[in-house]
């Protein structure tokens, strides 16, 4: 009797929900029964966390730097006038994440007042920050130039507060300085700790340009760099080129994708054929050849993935598009005299966007495996930038030093491990057909 | 078929153009015409020719275009020393509303200089720019190339014409053509090249006959029999130490052969023994200060080599259409392309490209077939042990693993396995790069085969993990696919066993769709194999790829793009073959209603 009066609740909860829930709900429902995609999800905050926060793990200018009556900022002015695109955008997203908690955390407990679903609230929140970034990245550029407040120009970039620091205690005057928890940069080089093994810590008695309490956790390389602080920064170009190359091939293959699907007839005819030229060349070599040959750089290397992977994502797209096109609703759609414009974007693509999106995780995987292999080539980022890929290069044909093998293979395993997880557990959770 | 293997080249195409550009204007640019030996300007231009740079890229419409005016003032630039063209420079600058002078300009203009207008109104920067003028004159000559000779011969046969426009036009019509003249026969002599051969030698003779001695009648006889005993040598060798034998007297004899009446094979050692004792018959060039009737020799001279020739140079308005499509770049790619020549390196080795190509092939087609063997056979039956016993722990183990293998980029493996088997820090069990010990070729055959497996292991184990893990999670689920079927519930139910249900029945099916998959990891192999090469320094296709990107080698790495992309392209033509035969419910006829 309770048996069956227990089942009859299920039946109508379920049923209840059914009626409730929306295919993104079904989504992440199913996504999370997925333990290992899950939990990888949740381990990628603290990657990009990582990548975010880099400077203030690891730099070699000083937050604080009191010279007797002076006090000095180095670390900000360092941290609003990085060298790269890159490196500012990141450094943007690291100056607006506290403002970003507290912002989030109102609107949210706002929201939880007003009973918005989860995922809405994670949506909201996620949406803030990106234009808590914008904002900022349009304010501080806007500001540049000197005589400005908010951007002062970095000038201390010509000084080694590391040096002063150390002719300052041999000469016996006091100085008084805060360091990041690992106080070397990116690209400082120390030619007096060439290719040391992980734990090395300079003997008081060598002086040096660079902070000699500190220890090399991981060593460095052949040029003494410290190769942990060069993981961290690495950790910035790899997320950026995963991300931004994936997103400029979704967006052209689903575009490319819709348009054929969609149409059919002589345009689609002509965007199967590119696509199976494209397929028919070799991907890396591709890719490789194009970077070549327009000159190596990371912002070539995402623009040349992002050209070059599309014809999958385009492939993927039109078969679901022309699933999608034979269905009622669009039929429907059309009837109600819709433009092509809003019955692709509108109706058809919110239905066949599954396929673009589980390849993307599996894309950025291999776009940061791609931009490993170029760098391990030599036509990745230019040279004294760091990526993970160089510090490979260093060990190439020189595997005395273990750890410049190890430590960027490790860290590339763990992320692309991160990413396929993530890749395959959406995979199960949007289409239980394509369930490996 | 077609129509892909046409975007085939036109992506190849494209893909060169981003080349960097043109290395000798860069050069020219940057010191001027006087800082490069003639040597490397004579190998470039080779290569331009080679690789037909000098032509327009899709259209040309260089057969409708009236040179004289432009050739006009480029021989006036070519006939002026530096000075001059500087004072040139100067006048220019100062007026250049002139209407002499706004010609002039609009053709410097066209050269494409760098930053021409500047340097014209910086009477400092004049003696630099005159000499690049005087270069970027030259490169004009040669781009324009045969298009402008007819003009050119039309010019300098007009007697209103000033001698010193004359000399200068001589030496552009020299940078126009490459090969004036003929003296002798090509390698395989035939009857057509006869009246360009002659005509070259008659000329001579009729100019320098009155030099030359007549023969006594025994030595012209004597001649004659030397002559049909040299007919008759078939060694090359032999017949060029016969030739050594003449002296400069023996010439009357040789030129009335091959202007007379006389067979091929006579006519053909004439021309190669007159050639041995004068080197240039006809003179094609003139020195700056020449005198009148010099030049019109000259001019004599580019008349002998211009109306044996007169159907090339002047076409009709058919065949100007035909050129117009026929004669550019893409097109001659196309044709180089089709007919799989690819020409030579851009290196200073100058190898021809296919050569090195096979050479490559020959070294990585092994590992290919190797790695792909070990693909298919080890992952198909890791899938469908998987498959078979779902859910068990076997099944979690061997999908956990394959997806740990899924993961692992095949360089970062590669470096590993060097780094832990073969460095010897750790283990020393395999070596660490190439194929093949030193002195393996004195090894008796079976070590030989020993020692090269031993040299592959490491390189088919990396190029294979990736492809295989991808591969064994794939035919599981296709298997999972097929297992779930009510074909084999009944089968089963039938009380057919069960390892004869999955062996006969499932396996067939779930195999189809593996059997796609075959081309599909043609392409990554073979792009993957450029890292894995590189790593273990194994002189194979990636191994070349790299190095001709490394060394902006243009004909290397169009002829390796567009055999990958055919490789590729057969590869899935074989698929749908393969296709066929396995699944009897596909056939060719069906799939060409489907469309």
């Amino acid at each position: 009797m309770s048996q069956a009066a227990a089942t009859s609740a299920d039946l109508d909860a379920a049923a209840e929900r059914a009626r409730s829930e929306g295919y993104w709900d079904i989504v992440w429902r199913q996504f999370k029964k997925n333990a290992g995609a899950y939990w990888s999800l949740w381990l990628l905050v603290p990657l990009f966390m990582t990548a975010i926060f880099a400077p203030a793990i690891a730099s070699n200018q000083p937050f604080i730097y009191v010279d007797g009556d002076q006090t000095l900022y180095p670390w900000f002015r360092a941290v609003l006038n990085p060298d790269q695109p890159v490196d500012y955008l990141f450094n943007m997203a690291m100056v607006g994440f506290f403002p970003w908690v507290v912002v989030a955390w109102l609107t949210n407990s706002r929201m939880k007042r007003r009973a918005v679903a989860g995922r809405r609230r994670v949506l909201n929140v996620v949406t803030q920050y990106l234009a808590i970034m914008a904002v900022l990245c349009i304010l501080f550029l806007l500001n540049s130039g000197g005589g400005y407040w908010l951007r002062p120009v970095n000038k201390y970039w010509a000084r080694s507060f590391a040096t002063e620091d150390y002719e300052a205690t041999q000469s016996g005057a006091r100085i008084r300085s805060v360091y990041p928890p690992i106080p070397f940069g990116p690209i400082e080089i120390d030619l007096k700790a060439r290719s040391k093994g992980p734990g090395y810590r300079k003997p008081a008695d060598i002086q040096s340009d660079s902070n000699d309490r500190a220890i090399h956790w991981l060593g460095t390389d052949n040029t003494g760099r410290d190769v942990l602080t060069r993981m961290i920064y690495g950790a910035r170009i790899s997320m950026s080129v995963g991300f931004v190359a994936v997103g400029i091939y979704v967006t052209i293959g689903v575009f490319v994708g819709a348009i054929a699907g969609y149409f059919g007839g002589i345009v689609d005819m002509v965007i199967s054929r590119l696509i199976e030229i494209v397929l028919l060349f070799p991907s890396f070599f591709l890719i490789l050849t194009l970077v070549a040959l327009i000159g190596p750089s990371i912002y070539v290397i995402m623009f040349v993935i992002g050209i070059t992977s599309w014809a999958t994502i385009a492939r993927l797209t039109r078969g679901e598009v022309l699933k999608q096109r034979s269905i009622d609703y669009t039929v429907a759609a059309q009837a109600l005299g819709s433009s092509h414009f809003r019955i692709i974007f509108r109706h058809i693509l919110p239905n066949a966007l599954s396929p673009a999106l589980v390849s993307a995780p599996f894309g950025i995987a291999s776009a940061i495996i791609t931009e490993a292999g170029l760098s391990l080539l030599g036509f990745g980022v230019r040279p004294p930038a760091p990526s993970w890929g160089s510090i490979l290069q260093q060990a190439h044909g020189n595997y005395n030093y273990w750890w410049l093998i190890v430590v960027p293979s490790l860290a590339m395993f763990l992320t692309v491990t991160i990413y396929n997880l993530v890749g395959s557990g959406l995979r199960d959770a949007m289409d239980p057909r394509l369930r490996i | 078929m077609i129509p892909t293997l046409f975007g085939v080249t036109v992506i190849s195409f494209c893909i060169m153009q981003l080349a960097p550009g043109d290395p000798m204007l860069s050069q020219l640019s940057s010191q001027g015409a006087a800082g490069e030996s003639s040597q490397t300007r004579e190998a470039y231009l080779i290569q331009k020719r080679d690789l037909n740079l000098d032509k327009p890229l899709i259209l040309n419409f260089r057969n409708f275009y009236d040179y004289r005016r432009d050739l006009k003032i480029a021989a006036y630039y070519r006939s002026l020393t530096e000075q001059q063209v500087a004072e040139d420079l100067a006048r220019l600058s100062a007026d250049p509303s002139d209407p002499e002078h706004a010609a002039r300009l609009h053709f410097l203009r066209a050269l494409d200089i760098e930053e021409f207008n500047e340097r014209l109104h910086n009477p400092a920067k004049h003696a630099r720019l005159a000499a690049a003028i005087r270069g970027f004159v030259q490169v004009y000559c040669e781009d324009i190339g045969s298009y402008g000779v007819p003009a050119a011969i039309q010019l300098l046969q007009d007697p209103t014409l000033d001698t010193s426009l004359k000399i200068g036009l001589i030496d552009c019509i020299n940078y126009m053509v490459v090969e004036a003249h003929h003296p002798t026969y090509s390698r395989d002599p035939s009857d057509d090249e006869t009246p360009l051969v002659t005509a070259v030698w008659r000329s001579w003779w009729q100019r320098e006959q009155a030099s030359f001695s007549a023969l006594h009648p025994r030595r012209v006889e004597a001649l004659q029999n030397e002559l049909a005993a040299m007919v008759a040598t078939t060694s090359r060798e032999e017949l060029y130490s016969q030739m050594e034998r003449y002296d400069r007297g023996d010439v009357p004899f040789f030129a009335e052969t091959l202007l007379g009446e006389s067979t091929l094979r006579e006519k053909v050692i004439a021309s190669m023994l007159l050639n041995l004792y004068v080197a240039r018959p006809l003179e094609m060039n003139v020195p700056h200060d020449a005198a009148a009737a010099k030049v019109n020799e000259v001019v004599e001279n580019w008349l002998v080599h211009y109306e044996p020739r007169r159907k090339d140079y002047e076409k009709g308005l058919g065949g100007k259409l035909t050129a117009m499509f026929t004669d550019t770049q893409y097109a001659h790619m196309v044709w180089r392309l089709a007919t799989f020549r690819f020409g030579r390196s851009a290196l200073k080795t100058r190898e021809p490209v296919s050569q090195k190509i096979w050479a490559a092939v020959i070294v990585s087609a092994p590992l290919m077939v190797m790695s792909e063997f070990v693909i298919y056979f080890v992952s198909i039956p890791l899938g469908i042990t998987c498959a078979v016993n779902r859910g068990s722990w076997l099944d979690r183990l061997i999908s956990f693993k394959l997806f740990f293998l899924y993961s692992v980029p095949p360089f970062v493996a590669a470096m590993l396995f060097l780094l832990f088997f073969c460095y010897g820090d750790y283990v020393k069990w395999f070596p660490m790069e190439r194929l093949h010990s030193s002195g393996a070729s004195e090894f008796g055959y079976l070590h030989y085969t020993m020692d090269y497996l031993w040299h592959c292991f490491l390189p088919v184990t990396c190029l294979s993990l990736f492809s295989l893990a991808a591969l064994a999670m794939y035919s599981r689920t296709s298997m999972l696919d097929v297992i779930g079927q009510d074909y084999i519930r009944t089968a089963r139910a039938k009380g057919v066993s069960r390892n004869r249900v999955i062996y006969k029945h499932a396996l067939r099916n779930a195999l189809i769709p593996i059997l796609t998959l075959f081309a599909n990891f043609l392409p990554a192999m073979l792009g993957g194999s450029v890292l894995i090469e590189y790593i273990f320094n194994i002189p194979g296709m990636g191994r070349l790829s790299w190095e001709s990107i490394e060394q902006k080698d243009v004909p290397t790495l169009m002829a390796l793009i567009y055999v990958q992309a055919i490789v590729v392209l057969v590869s899935i033509l074989m698929t749908d073959i393969m296709y066929v035969f396995v699944d009897p419910r596909i056939s060719f006829e069906s799939q060409g209603k489907g469309q």
